[in-house]
């Protein structure tokens, strides 16, 4: 080849171009990712004084009933908050992609509370809830309904915090869901119909199996966002009552900034929360490609 | 059981019934959506006595912005308020200017390495913030950032999705393009801003709106770093007083709408880029 001699500065440009990035990217993401299995196996309250423990965190964590029950919670919470975001979302997506006057409304209706403020969002929320003169109650009392104590209920308070999260993310799902389905050709539609497939056939036997690669993208989205929930349900529920809504998530920051501090046994809680988020998402990759091949 | 008729695909009109069926599940979820919202907004007029009416009633007395300026006067409105924005608008120029760099780089560079950082920066998406704030935090410590605004500006700055963004659409700019410019003489740096970065407007202005909306709305980390009141973000202040009970919830709702308020007015200008930049982008 006769290719023109790459110079230095072509040469040095990648490195330069990507430094800054690098940077604080490995000073701010990586390192501290690697560092917190490191401090898993030490202790501290104070973030000074590290004492070696071995295993220690980890045998104290997972003897903690706390830990526990914030791991059923976010079992429970992740499961409905996925479920039921990707069927309505799924739902929707299918209704905005026929031809509808206002679809670009609705669109954006849908879409808002996407970049609301999730801590105003909780406390808006919060607020509609309360079991006396919340509005939600002032509806359902107007209606002849039972007026319950929304947030003061555990079981009802985890409902609460699947549906405002449910609230919160729906839109970003439909329009992510509505994409990959603009991505369908209709002409498969219409050769079905020709061949006499009703609607609903043609929706489990076109439609869904088409869509499933953007449905996987959105159940792992959806996964990841469950496990990471933190701030609407700060200034929702604040974890209560009675820890009913405390989430791993929660329960880490709990330990590693409310009183009594222990760095140790919050590294220790990151570390086995990044496990389960990572086995997770794999499980979900692994059953889709399964499926594929079948 | 006959199966609903809107849930087929493709262009044909819907039936009447049809129709009927899927307005009507839209409007009400469009409601579901709007109504909080609208009530927060309001609600945010009215009087502590108003608030505490039962049952409520609809529109406030009179549209005077007592509860504003209330809120402005009281504690330190102003302040948080102004640190929001300056973290905002300085995180989000650093977030484009950091992340189109690296993304340059790793879309249009042949170098030892590539593929593997390219990895290791996506496999960090799956890293949630939440999960390594306590060692992010002591390097934040170590650093002296801690109560001082660089300490909510600079560590999230260089976001995996951003650079991942950014590489997909640089990869469609053909390299021919950078070559002519070589040929012409121009220097590496002067084609990355003459020649790609005015290709990569799109890119650059979605990246941009996220980085706005999730910069303003960050809440864990501003928690985390701003202990002092002189640091506090809106979102911060907002949450510690609701927490605390401090202050009456009419000035909270005030608060709340000052706080949703500048994203809502993005969203509303930038609403078609956002959601085709996220219906084009990597997500598909």
């Amino acid at each position: 080849m006769t290719g023109r001699r790459i110079g230095w500065g072509q040469r040095l440009a990648p490195y330069l171009f990507l430094l800054p990035n690098l940077l604080i990217f490995g000073v701010f993401t990586i390192y501290p990712a690697l560092n917190s299995v490191n401090i898993s196996f030490y202790e501290s309250s104070n973030g000074r004084t590290f004492r070696p423990v071995g295993l220690d965190n980890y045998r104290r964590i997972l003897s903690d009933e706390q830990f526990w029950s914030a791991a059923a919670n976010t079992l429970v919470f992740v499961l409905a908050y996925v479920l039921i975001s990707v069927l309505v979302a799924l739902g929707v997506a299918v209704l905005l992609n026929r031809r509808l006057r206002g679809r670009g409304f609705f669109r954006a209706t849908f879409f808002l509370p996407m970049v609301l403020s999730p801590v105003v969002v909780g406390l808006v929320w919060g607020w509609l809830l309360q079991g006396r003169g919340g509005l939600i109650n002032t509806v359902l009392g107007g209606l002849g309904l039972p007026t319950p104590g929304w947030l003061v209920d555990p079981a009802l308070a985890m409902v609460a915090a699947v549906g405002v999260g449910v609230w919160i993310h729906l839109g970003f799902y439909a329009l992510i869901l509505l994409a990959g389905l603009q991505a369908i050709d209709p002409h498969l539609h219409e050769a079905a119909a020709l061949d006499g497939a009703g609607p609903w056939q043609r929706f489990r036997l076109i439609t869904v199996p088409l869509l499933r690669p953007t449905t996987l993208v959105v159940l792992v989205l959806a996964t990841i966002a469950g496990f990471q929930s933190f701030d609407f349900l700060y200034s929702l529920t604040g974890g209560g009552p009675l820890g009913a809504t405390t989430l791993l998530v929660q329960y880490i920051y709990q330990r590693g900034f409310e009183s009594p501090i222990s760095y140790g046994l919050a590294s220790a809680g990151s570390v086995l929360l990044f496990v389960v988020i990572l086995l997770v998402t794999l499980v979900q990759f692994g059953l889709a490609r399964r499926r594929e091949a079948v | 059981m006959s199966p609903p008729r809107w849930t087929g695909i493709g262009g044909r009109p819907m039936p009447p019934a049809g129709k009927v069926l899927a307005y009507t599940g839209l409007v009400a979820l469009a409601l579901l959506v709007l109504a909080p919202v609208l009530w927060t907004v309001l609600s945010s007029f009215k009087s502590s006595t108003e608030l505490s009416l039962r049952p409520p009633r609809l529109l406030p007395e009179s549209f005077r912005p007592d509860n504003y300026v209330d809120a402005l006067g009281r504690f330190n409105f102003a302040v948080y308020l102004r640190n929001s924005v300056l973290v905002t608008v300085a995180a989000t120029v650093l977030t484009l200017v950091v992340n189109t760099m690296a993304a340059y780089a790793l879309a249009k560079y042949n170098f030892r390495g590539r593929t593997t950082l390219f990895l290791i920066i996506l496999g960090t998406i799956m890293v949630p913030l939440q999960v390594i704030f306590i060692p992010v935090y002591q390097v934040v410590a170590d650093l002296g950032l801690v109560n001082s605004l660089w300490g909510l500006i600079i560590p999230a700055a260089a976001t995996p999705t951003g650079v991942f963004l950014l590489r997909q659409y640089m990869l469609t700019i053909p390299d021919e393009l950078i070559e002519a410019a070589r040929i012409d003489g121009a220097g590496e740096p002067r084609i990355f801003l003459r020649v790609v970065l005015p290709l990569c407007k799109p890119a650059l202005a979605v990246v941009a709106i996220f980085s706005v909306v999730w910069r303003w709305n960050d809440f864990l980390w501003p928690l985390v770093v701003a202990q002092d009141e002189h640091t506090y973000t809106l979102q911060v202040a907002l949450a510690r007083f609701a927490a605390e009970e401090v202050v009456p919830f009419n000035l909270i709702l005030a608060m709340s709408v000052v706080t949703m308020a500048p994203v809502v007015v993005v969203f509303l200008f930038m609403q078609r880029q956002i959601v085709q930049g996220i219906a084009q982008t990597g997500f598909k």
